[in-house]
């Protein structure tokens, strides 16, 4: 039966050749959090934060320099990794290009010394769980197999052995866009098969999104956040997380009452829902905030009518399908970046280079603390 | 469909307005005929000699299988090509025994000075493999300091070191020559292997020996495989050794030697040529075959860095390990410096310090010196150009025949240099219808035939780097071929030119095997001279000269490693 696993206080420190102190590089600082059994449990970030030194310490590839890795009482940390009774799916598969797929799949069992039918018996099961029993019978070497079925392969080869946990670094990052939307939920429907507890490392978080169960979100060797996905989309902590999981446009303002923020350069007061003020407390009216607005939560229209609006101009417009996506550059005091605005249809009488106005839906938007979003 | 250049008028009338550029048609042909006429032919004539009887003239209505017989009924013969098989065959495991482990060491333990035992380990293959045998004479022989020093130890318990001459002589010093081959290529392999194949074995449950059993040894052993094939052939041509060492244990080249140089018997030696060809040729038949197939692409994208061992007893265990091969393989050159200042070295010490040794050199071998430069420079500049044209034509334009072309260029590389000789004898000796006999041109041809492979390999690989594009870009940005291939492609390829013409000219100034067979008086270079001189037992005269070879080559090679844009390494790959 699956335990849980428990991060406390994981330190992870590299130190570089030079033994001076700038040298060191710190990639997990105080990681603390629990995956519960059974989990599918995405860690997302961009690359360097963290994500992957965390997925190699659980394997035991890495050794971390402070803290424990808890599953269930024990602590993983002291057992080497050929003892762990892991499963790892890495990014490039490393599949042996010198066994054929019966022998990548089986190498777990050999080590194990199981007797050769049982070794058959449970290929072919795990071969039939991937949807690979054809492969099988014609038994190849891995560089002969297409890139979803060396996928599948390094997934059949990490599960054959009935690990404690399954780990996957990347797994999707070899293949192609729609593989890769395509394998996301068979990963999912084998997880959910097998019931092991995962970790699915990526960098993209609509991957995250559509595979996990609950996700964390890392930056620079801190968990900034955990939750379901809806959780971290319906209400971020903070502006990284609030731009990293789907887009967020940020507006300069002031908190102007319990509710209300008034944005910079404008007239404009905009009235926020108690549960999106995300300031966790510490901003108190008349302080600096940032107010936040998903693109879908904004308005573009050629004239401004109610007299609320921000003048702009478009840059660009996308038709993503959808919805359409107009981009529009505001006076810089207001927002650095660009404001990306989803439209339901295209805004017939606007056109590229136009000025426009935007303007806030009814009650939609956040508030965070000002901090620079440099994702 | 463009109508640019072309104009149809009226009924299957064409005009073509552009003109054809033939440049390329003649820089193609010349390295294409110098194959044909100096290395192919002569081939053949080697090949129809070895059918004709001893002393016989050119004659092609009586072919008899004398030649071939002798190998059944001569003793001579029969031992001569056994104990080719038998130094051959040990060398390889020797070499492979030595060179794995010190390639894992150096690459997966943590000890110190690892760079310079990688650097160090090239010198052996650099250094001519003649001097190391003589020096081994010097340390191991009769009266060898080593040999005095174990006898010494030996004595009270009846025991006696056995002589460096003769089989165990040249097994050891061939050992000591080839093992970097196996070394670096084990060295390479062992440190840049995926690791990620190791880690997910250990996360599959594997501890460390069963990963290094199924895993990283399966995977390089193709690689190896190759390198010990080399070192196969390379043992089986080597001249330098058993002719300094071997006494009366005969080898196929020193046979050869013999039959040259004691009976000018062309024809004999053809025959034992054509089965030291048959021979290396199995080999590389079956590297070919069984072995390139199955080298895989274990490079890894994501580069993780190897875990090293720590363990104390292992990391002792290594170095000492490494630091006495290291030291094996470095004795002689140290011992040649050392004895290049003496009259004498018998028994413990060296006798009688003089600078004469060097002294004399301006006097005795000014000639040779010029010789072998001159020799070696002209070889070199040709062989470069040669090289990098066939390497273009058979990369690039992969013609009809391209695989044969390829074939037939890197043929001399496994070749032994005696059978290149015997081959230009034969073809171009007294009687035939070009007279070479005792020229420069017969030398620099040779070195040429010899040595292009190095070149041609080394500008292969940097052209198979090169993406076409940047040529076709030239193209079509207006350039005509010559342009494009002066402009574009040997700027980019350049690196690679110059490391195979570096890795030819150390090698050439050393070459002793093709040249004893085909000097003149007018033509003898430094190695031959020295051979001379080990022969006459004058070994004080040899080393100098030989210290004097060390310190250019040296050099040459230190400054070409301090430049990191040169890889030497290509050239020596089949």
């Amino acid at each position: 039966m699956s335990l849980s696993l428990a991060y406390q206080n994981v330190d992870k420190v590299y130190q570089s050749r030079g033994k001076k102190e700038s040298a060191m590089v710190h990639a997990l600082k105080n990681v603390s959090f629990t995956i519960n059994p059974g989990e599918l449990f995405c860690l997302l970030g961009p690359s360097g934060c963290g994500k992957t030194t965390l997925l190699r310490s659980t394997a035991g590839l890495e050794d971390i320099t402070g803290g424990k890795i808890l599953y269930g009482d024990v602590d993983m940390s002291i057992i080497p990794p050929y003892k762990r009774n892991i499963g790892m799916v890495f990014q490039s598969f490393a599949l042996y290009p010198h066994m054929n797929l019966f022998e990548n799949v089986a190498y777990g069992l050999r080590v194990r010394k199981l007797p050769n039918d049982e070794v058959r018996k449970k290929v072919e099961a795990v071969m039939e769980l991937v949807g690979l029993q054809e492969e099988l019978k014609r038994n190849p070497f891995p560089t002969a197999l297409s890139g979803g079925q060396q996928q599948r392969v390094a997934i059949a080869r990490a599960l054959v052995y009935d690990p404690e946990i399954l780990l996957l670094d990347e797994p999707l990052a070899n293949l192609d866009a729609k593989l890769r939307r395509y394998m996301r939920a068979e990963i999912r429907r084998i997880q959910k098969a097998t019931n092991i507890t995962t970790i699915f490392v990526t960098h993209d978080q609509e991957e995250a999104m559509a595979v996990g169960d609950r996700l964390a979100v890392m930056k620079r060797g801190v968990v900034e956040q955990i939750g379901t996905s809806d959780e971290l989309y319906t209400a971020p902590d903070n502006t990284f997380v609030a731009n990293f999981i789907g887009k967020m446009n940020f507006f300069k303002g002031v908190l102007s009452g319990e509710k209300t923020v008034r944005i910079d350069e404008t007239r404009l007061s905009v009235t926020v829902e108690p549960q999106n003020i995300r300031t966790n407390g510490l901003a108190m009216k008349g302080d600096k905030v940032f107010f936040g607005a998903r693109p879908e939560m904004l308005e573009v229209s050629k004239n401004n009518e109610s007299g609320n609006g921000i003048p702009g101009k478009v840059i660009i417009i996308q038709h993503l399908g959808q919805v359409v996506r107009y981009e529009v550059v505001l006076d810089s005091d207001i927002t650095v970046q660009n404001v990306e605005i989803d439209m339901p249809h295209m805004v017939k009488e606007i056109s590229e280079n136009d000025h426009v106005f935007i303007k806030v839906r009814e009650g939609r938007g956040f508030v965070f603390l000002p901090e620079v979003s440099n994702q | 469909m463009s109508k640019i250049g072309i104009t149809t008028t009226g009924m299957g009338e064409t005009t073509v307005n552009l003109k054809k550029d033939h440049t390329q048609f003649f820089v193609f042909v010349l390295p294409l005929l110098f194959i044909l006429f100096f290395l192919l032919y002569p081939i053949l004539i080697t090949v129809l000699r070895s059918f004709m009887g001893t002393g016989s003239k050119f004659n092609l209505s009586k072919l008899t299988l004398s030649g071939y017989e002798k190998f059944f009924t001569t003793k001579l013969y029969t031992s001569s090509l056994k104990n080719s098989l038998i130094v051959a065959t040990s060398v390889t495991l020797g070499t492979i025994l030595i060179g794995v482990p010190m390639g894992y060491f150096v690459a997966r333990v943590k000890i110190p000075g690892k760079k310079l035992m990688l650097s160090l380990g090239i010198l052996p293959m650099i250094m001519p493999s003649f001097i190391g045998a003589f020096s081994w004479i010097i340390l191991l022989g009769n009266n060898g300091i080593l040999r005095y020093a174990f006898n010494f130890i030996l004595k009270p318990f009846g025991l006696e070191m056995p002589s460096i001459y003769g089989m165990f002589g040249m097994i050891f010093c061939m050992i000591l020559t080839y093992f970097p081959y196996v070394f670096l290529l084990a060295e390479g392999a062992f440190s840049g292997a995926n690791a990620l194949l190791e880690d997910a074995a250990m996360l599959m449950g594997a501890r460390k020996l069963r990963v290094f059993r199924t895993i990283t040894l399966p995977l390089i052993l193709p690689s190896l495989g190759a390198s010990a094939l080399l070192v196969f052939v390379r043992a089986i041509g080597n001249f330098g050794i058993p002719a300094v060492i071997g006494r009366q244990v005969y080898t196929l080249p020193t046979l050869i030697y013999f039959r040259v140089n004691g009976f000018v018997d062309y024809n004999g030696a053809s025959s034992i040529a054509v089965v030291n060809c048959i021979i290396t040729g199995l080999v590389l038949w079956f590297q070919k075959s069984y072995v390139k197939k199955r080298e895989y692409e274990t490079v890894s994208a994501t580069h993780t860095e190897i875990k090293q061992h720590e363990h104390p007893v292992a990391k002792i265990l290594a170095f000492l390990f490494c630091l006495i091969i290291l030291i094996l393989s470095l004795a002689p050159q140290i011992t040649i410096i050392v004895m290049s200042f003496f009259e004498k070295w018998y028994g413990l010490l060296p006798e009688g310090f003089t600078w004469e040794n060097y002294a004399v050199i301006p006097r005795t071998s000014s000639k040779e010196l010029f010789n072998s430069f001159f020799l070696s420079m002209s070889a070199t500049l040709l062989s470069a150009l040669l090289g990098s044209i066939l390497a273009y034509i058979t990369e690039r334009k992969k013609p009809f025949g391209a695989g044969f072309l390829d074939f037939a260029i890197m043929l001399p590389f496994i070749l032994p240099g005696t059978v290149v000789s015997v081959a230009l004898i034969s073809a171009f000796a007294r009687g035939s219808i070009i007279r070479l006999g005792g020229t420069y041109t017969i030398i620099i041809i040779s070195y040429m035939i010899r040595r292009t492979p190095y070149t041609y390999r080394s500008v292969v690989a940097s052209l198979s780097q090169l993406n076409p594009s940047l040529e076709e870009a030239s193209t079509i940005a207006g350039a005509s071929w010559f342009r494009t291939f002066r402009k574009v492609s040997v700027p980019l390829i350049l690196p690679g030119i110059v490391s195979g013409a570096i890795l030819t000219f150390t090698t050439l100034l050393q070459e002793l095997s093709t040249t004893i067979l085909l000097y003149s008086p007018k033509t003898r270079t430094i190695p031959v001279q020295i051979y001379i001189q080990v022969a006459e037992n004058s070994l004080g005269r040899a080393s100098a000269l030989s210290t004097v070879l060390f310190i250019v080559v040296f050099i040459v090679v230190y400054f070409t490693n301090k430049s990191r844009k040169f890889s030497m390494t290509s050239g020596f790959k089949m």
